[in-house]
């Protein structure tokens, strides 16, 4: 264990791990955008950027991405520093000239006071931030289906040769991750459509309602051990039959003590 | 357009099958075909067990990379920044209404192929035009179509 002061308070934290992560562990709130627990941290939205120092640095600060930043015993961190909001103002002005649509970065952006970007706007302008958290996601759940095409100002997250992905199991992870909604998808008809690709849907035998696509049951059946016939049933159904089961033991108790 | 694949396997065969070899195998087949047919990625893909879309993610990401078939000759204009203040513009203007295409097309009789590009290292011979693999200096809009005479 190490120690570090966050904000004027010292607290514990694991020796290398992401300041970012103590500093949530603290419940101190920063920006981010291209921020999951679930995969590794990429540095491609600079919103979680924090201020730091030690007392060896003579009152010098660096300011860096709190998401890609080790902890090191005795490091003073200030997340809100001046200078720190003040560079989160102008990224989040840079964001929104970028995607002045986007009710998300629009919130966001507020919150920093700003109302309006300084920049021109971009016209015709999609709401991907291009954060890389559906590629990297979808390449963390070990499909690899969709990566980040192109760069530059035509980068873009895409399918292999802008086709339906053969590897898509249409597990959503990616569009349900996507911190601006961006990926699209339908559900209709007991199917889905997601990056033009149709899949169908597991119906549930006992109320109708739709689960998960036959492609992704499969998956999880084969690699993750999950018998297939558990998702012929859906969350609701398999709720009730929970609280059916629990009601049972309850009886039996009751009728052993009585 | 009809290719044979067969040569591929010749490509192949010149790299250990790894991902490190992706970038080597795409420079072969870019140079085999002037271009990377979708075919041949999906091959490399299966070969080197890459992702396709990682595949495709570095294919895009490179210019010297293509993903649609080039005319015999690519004529590129540098549009650097040496090049932008010396007429790159007026030189671009030219070549376009001659061979009747924008940049980044290929002419009908897939001779051509027009592409802009951004400092090609010869900024004391600014303007640059490079005409196939020849670099052609200080190119003034009166011998522009002279760099395409074989037209
Ligand atoms: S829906 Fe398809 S592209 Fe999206 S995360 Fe799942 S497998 Fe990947
Ligand atoms: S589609 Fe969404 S998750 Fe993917 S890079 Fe764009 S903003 Fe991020
Ligand atoms: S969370 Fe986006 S750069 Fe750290
Ligand atoms: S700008 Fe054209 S060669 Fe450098």
């Amino acid at each position: 264990m190490i120690h570090i002061t966050i904000n004027g308070k010292v607290v514990q934290a694991k020796d290398g791990e992401m300041l970012l992560t103590v500093i949530r562990r603290e419940q101190i709130d920063i920006p981010t955008l291209c921020h999951h627990e679930a995969v590794e941290p990429s540095g491609a939205c600079r919103l979680c950027m924090v201020e730091i120092t030690k007392p060896s640095w003579d009152g010098w600060c660096d300011y860096v991405t709190s998401c890609l930043y080790p902890a090191e015993d005795g490091l003073i961190v200030n997340t809100h520093a001046p200078k720190v909001n003040e560079l989160r103002s102008s990224i989040l002005d840079m964001f929104l000239a970028r995607h002045p649509k986007s009710p998300e970065i629009r919130q966001l952006a507020a919150e920093y006071g700003v109302m309006k970007t300084q920049f021109e706007e971009v016209v015709d302008g999609d709401n991907c931030i291009l954060c890389g958290i559906c590629t990297r996601i979808c390449d963390t759940m070990g499909f690899k289906a969709i990566s980040m095409v192109g760069r530059g100002h035509g980068k873009e997250v895409a399918p292999p040769l802008n086709m339906a992905p053969a590897a898509c199991v249409g597990c959503l992870s990616c569009a349900k991750n996507c911190p601006t909604n961006y990926i699209e998808y339908n559900m209709k008809n007991g199917g889905l459509t997601i990056w033009k690709k149709d899949f169908e849907m597991i119906a549930c035998t006992e109320c109708g309602a739709t689960t998960i696509t036959k492609e992704f049951a499969e998956y999880l059946s084969v690699n993750r051990d999950i018998p297939f016939d558990y998702f012929e049933k859906c969350d609701a159904c398999h709720r009730k039959e929970l609280a059916g089961t629990m009601g049972r033991i309850a009886n039996w108790d009751r009728e052993a003590r009585s | 357009m009809k290719h044979n694949f067969d040569n591929l396997n010749l490509i192949f065969d010149k790299y250990p099958k790894t991902q490190e070899s992706l970038i080597a195998v795409l420079q072969d087949i870019q140079k085999e075909y002037q271009y990377l047919p979708c075919e041949a990625l999906e091959q490399t893909s299966e070969v080197l067990d890459v992702p396709l879309s990682k595949v495709f993610s570095v294919s895009t990401f490179y210019n010297s990379f293509s993903l649609t078939a080039k005319g015999d000759k690519v004529i590129k204009i540098c549009t650097g920044t040496a090049c932008h203040i010396r007429g790159a513009k007026l030189l671009q203007d030219q070549l376009e209404n001659h061979l009747s295409i924008k940049a980044g097309e290929t002419t009908e009789d897939m001779k051509f192929t027009l592409e802009v590009v951004a400092c090609v290292g010869a900024c004391a011979m600014a303007p640059v035009v490079v005409v196939g693999e020849k670099y052609h200096g200080s190119v003034k809009v009166s011998k522009v179509k002279k760099l395409v005479k074989a037209k």
